[in-house]
């Protein structure tokens, strides 16, 4: 009887002994972009969550003598007690920026969150079930795809008030289908498949089938275009606070800052750009990780 | 006609041709020195085995060699003038003179046009002076020449709607509609059944005849091509070791090569079961016992409302013992994957029993059936479509362990082991993926998968049809091991009767849906009760002489459709034996002996009286 083993190299050997998933992280781990992306991300974020711990200057706090001054080593007038510059009320530009940044991820990420998990349950329960299962959520997919977004969100945070929750609940809400119809599409396909009667020949629950076996296959493919949501859902959120109907000031976030700042971009540019110049570093962190792990997915897999 | 001459005459000449891949490290040779000569209304076999260079010899025929490919010497004469010198002639040739069919119907249709329509495209492209009428009605002639039935109904149809041995007929009509002087069948039997391939190759024997085409007959199967070629050509690492008549090639075979491959393949005839089975005692409890299970689907078809409803089981009735190996054969569409749904309860049956060890696998509620499925598993036939990607072998054969919920996770790392040790897996693999494995490896893993549960039967689905002679010998010696260690009962599902003469005791033929067959291996290949089997037997490869002809057996005709049975006989449209009892009346299963039975009239009645289930005692 011979054993078969496959030829390798000494190296592969090595990193063959660890789980498929460590072997995923640890090549991601040896590229340079997801390095430079996790630096990048991590100073950002902790900055952002722990800055109430670094600083004891207030976002909120005005200081009317000090309005409008530029940032360092920009016009006449900077001052290294406000390296970013201030506003229109004389408010610190790099707090205001770090707290936005705050609320402005965790709107971002939560609605994306919300966005993908119920578009994907939606669409992994029709593309399986198929039938009249499809038909009722796909009807429903469509019905929800019917309604503008602004539209829906006039109506629901006109009558409510604007807290972070229910702007995350309605942009999440405006957000699902379009997971729904990708996720039903993927599942369908991968239904079909040889594997997936064996799993049920094997005596898998449908549910088994459904989450451990055709879920983690269908998942990483969408995370990718989710990333990219992420910054979507941060621009919308600006457009609510555009009509009003965003995260009430004082509170910052990108959104209303670059709002105030539209008003003043002829003498004080640094307003709107501040919160864009991070929105575009943090986004860009994101997706070097993701684009570093995709690869190193790829990688392992080999192509499967 | 491109040839105006009814005398044969050279329509492709090869000398000394050269292929090399050329690349900035230098010429690696495919093909060296490669000379011959194909006259009108010949065949010309090359067989080989993959990675022998027979696809680029196609390919350089037809000019579509790509880059590294290059030819690097010799010349390719069509009708007396070079192709490989003259491009702008070779371009003109292609899809006219020289035509091209592959091994892959299914990826060579377009899936969203109907059928006529990529016929007639083909057709007006290569003759634009054509009008669409007249394209039209000789694609339905050629249709009909190539006995697709109702030709002018299924001219309207999509890829989807036929058949693969259909397909394949609908590709040699596209090779043929531009009235080609030189075909090249690259590989064309290749996805098919025994049977429709006996079909197809009587066919394009025909077809020759007919059209006066000269055919390049490219096959890896040495009685395929001996059935079905002039002369035969033997490619051994890009050079012909060997170019004789079939006959003279298998008597006499002059290079070590051909010798070694002849000496390789199966038999059907001489040697009956690799190790003679044991008779299994019969008065123990069968472990799975069918009576008369039918199961129907309906589906959409085209051009009514509705639904139509397609019989594809019924009237199946047989007992498999404890131990036993038993094998099912047909061809394709005959039923067999909707069985082996049934028997795996993945579909309950409309009508009939299936007993797993007495109980009734048809009426067990979905926990039952959870429990019972550790008793009897499935090793699929796809190597590559049937293991999960992207999870490791560990995690693959430690799935059903999960699923039923059994062991801790070190004791089922522990199980996963030793069954990749029994299958022959080495333990290093337990974290890789399945990606690098060879479809024999993937197959015993998909093996190892299936008994880590312990089942008592194994349904084999076509498990060994994706592999080459020796990885198949090698798994069968496997399994013997295996049944010899766990007693497992096997159950065969195969096309494949050279794999079921050497493995089952047992053999159930199945047609239309139907078991019209269930005897002994002896028995069934010496002394066939059905008329289908003997026409099945007729049709398998062998290099043997024929115990039956194919002309004797077989009549030519359509087998009916399953959405539209006659009342009669199902085989009666091709039976060389039916008379009008056959129209009017449907054969049940009766004994014919000891432990063999068989659907037919001619069956003497004084034997036995018609007996609708197996005997569970001896």
């Amino acid at each position: 009887m011979t054993i078969i083993d496959l030829p390798s190299s000494a190296a592969d050997q090595e990193r063959s002994e660890a789980r498929i998933a460590t072997r995923i992280w640890q090549h991601a781990f040896a590229s340079t972009e997801f390095k430079i992306g996790l630096v990048v991300f991590v100073v950002l974020l902790s900055a952002a969550l722990l800055y109430p711990w670094l600083s004891d200057i207030d976002p909120t706090k005005m200081n009317i003598r000090a309005k409008l001054t530029p940032p360092v080593f920009m016009g006449e007038d900077w001052t290294w007690a406000h390296p970013l510059g201030t506003d229109q009320l004389g408010r610190d530009m790099l707090a205001r920026t770090l707290v936005g940044l705050r609320y402005s991820l965790l709107i971002g990420v939560s609605t994306t969150v919300l966005m993908v998990m119920v578009g994907a349950l939606i669409g992994l329960f029709a593309g399986y079930f198929g039938g009249w299962v499809d038909t009722v959520l796909m009807r429903l997919t469509d019905a929800q795809l019917s309604i503008p977004m602004i539209i829906l969100a006039i109506t629901i945070l006109g009558v409510s008030r604007p807290t972070i929750p229910s702007i995350i609940l309605v942009l999440g809400l405006a957000g699902w289908p379009v997971y729904a119809r990708v996720m039903r599409s993927m599942v369908m396909a991968e239904r079909k498949k040889e594997f997936v009667r064996g799993a049920m020949v094997l005596g898998a629950t449908d549910l088994r089938i459904m989450f451990a076996l055709i879920l983690p296959l269908v998942l990483p493919p969408m995370m990718f275009v989710a990333v990219l949501d992420i910054a979507r859902m941060m621009i919308f959120e600006s457009v609510l606070g555009f009509l009003g109907l965003g995260v009430q000031p004082p509170t910052p976030t990108f959104g209303n800052i670059i709002a105030d700042g539209r008003k003043y971009l002829l003498n004080a540019w640094w307003i709107a750009t501040m919160p864009g110049i991070f929105l575009v570093v943090t986004l860009t962190s994101i997706n070097l990780m993701g684009a570093a792990l995709e690869r190193a997915r790829n990688t392992v897999y080999g192509g499967t | 006609m491109a040839l105006g001459t009814k005398a044969s005459q050279t329509v492709l000449s090869v000398r000394n041709l050269s292929v090399a891949a050329v690349d900035a490290a230098g010429a690696r040779p495919i093909l060296s020195d490669i000379s011959f000569d194909i006259e009108s209304r010949r065949v010309l076999g090359v067989i080989g085995e993959s990675g022998s260079g027979k696809t680029v010899l196609a390919r350089s025929i037809v000019s579509w060699l790509t880059a590294p490919l290059k030819v690097t010497a010799g010349e390719i004469m069509f009708h007396g003038r070079d192709i490989v010198t003259d491009q702008a002639y070779a371009r003109t040739l292609a899809g006219r003179e020289i035509a091209y069919i592959g091994g892959n119907p299914a990826g060579a249709l377009d899936p969203t046009m109907t059928v006529g329509a990529q016929l007639v495209e083909k057709l007006s492209a290569v003759r634009p002076d054509i009008s669409t009428r007249d394209a039209r009605d000789k694609a339905i002639r050629l249709l009909e020449a190539v006995r697709i039935p109702s030709a002018d109904r299924r001219f309207h149809e999509y890829p989807f709607q036929y058949s693969g041995g259909m397909m394949q007929r609908v590709m040699i009509v596209d090779a043929l509609i531009s009235d080609p002087a030189l075909l090249i069948a690259d590989n064309i039997t290749q996805p098919l059944d025994v049977t429709i391939a006996a079909q197809i190759l009587k066919l394009m024997r025909e077809l020759n005849e007919e059209f006066s085409t000269a055919i390049l007959f490219i096959c890896s199967s040495l009685p395929v091509a001996c059935d079905a070629s002039d002369d035969v050509m033997v490619l051994h690492d890009g050079r012909v070791v060997e170019h004789q008549k079939p006959e003279a090639l298998v008597a006499a075979p002059q290079h070590s090569y051909t010798k070694g491959l002849i000496a390789e393949l199966p038999t059907l005839w001489q040697d009956g079961p690799a190790s003679e089975p044991q008779s299994p005692t019969r008065d123990q409890q069968a472990i799975i016992s069918v009576r008369s299970a039918a199961k129907a689907y309906y589906v959409h078809s085209r051009g009514q409302a509705g639904m139509s409803r397609v019989q594809a089981v019924r009237n199946v009735d047989f007992d498999v013992f404890p131990g036993d190996n038993f094998g099912i054969v047909g061809e394709s569409g005959c039923g067999k994957s909707s069985l082996m749904r049934l028997l795996t309860g993945l579909e309950r049956p409309d009508s009939g029993t299936i007993l797993f060890k007495g109980e009734n696998v048809g009426e067990a509620s979905p926990r039952r059936l959870r429990e019972l499925r550790r008793k009897f598993q499935l090793v699929l036939q796809d190597p590559y479509g049937s293991l999960p990607p992207q999870s490791s072998i560990g995690n693959i054969l430690e799935e059903p362990l999960k699923i039923h919920r059994i062991g801790s996770r070190s004791e089922r790392r522990d199980r996963a082991r030793s069954v990749m040790a029994e299958v022959g897996l080495s333990d290093t693999l337990y974290e890789h993926l399945p990606t690098n494995l060879s479809a024999g490896q993937r197959q015993r893993l998909n093996v190892a998968r299936a008994i880590i549960l312990e089942p008592q039967l194994l349904i084999m689905d076509e498990t060994l049809s994706a592999l080459d002679q020796t990885e198949q010998g090698k798994l069968l010696t496997l399994f013997e091991r295996l049944q010899a260690q766990h007693g497992f009962t096997y159950i065969f599902i195969s096309h494949d009767l050279t794999m079921v003469r050497r493995v089952c005791s047992r053999i159930a033929v199945m047609y239309l849906g139907e078991t019209v067959e269930v005897a002994p291996n002896d028995r069934l290949f010496f002394d066939p009760g059905h008329p289908y089997t003997r026409a099945l037997l007729s049709a398998a490869p062998t290099l043997e002489a024929r115990r039956y002809r194919p002309e004797e057996c077989l009549l030519e005709g359509e087998p009916p459709s399953p959405i539209d049975l006659p009342p009669g006989c199902a085989f009666a449209s091709r039976c060389p034996n039916v008379f009008d009892r056959c129209h009017r009346e449907n054969p049940t299963l009766r004994a014919r002996g000891n432990s063999a039975l068989a659907s037919c009239f001619l069956i003497d009645e004084h034997e036995s009286g018609p007996i609708p289930q197996e005997s569970h005692n001896a």
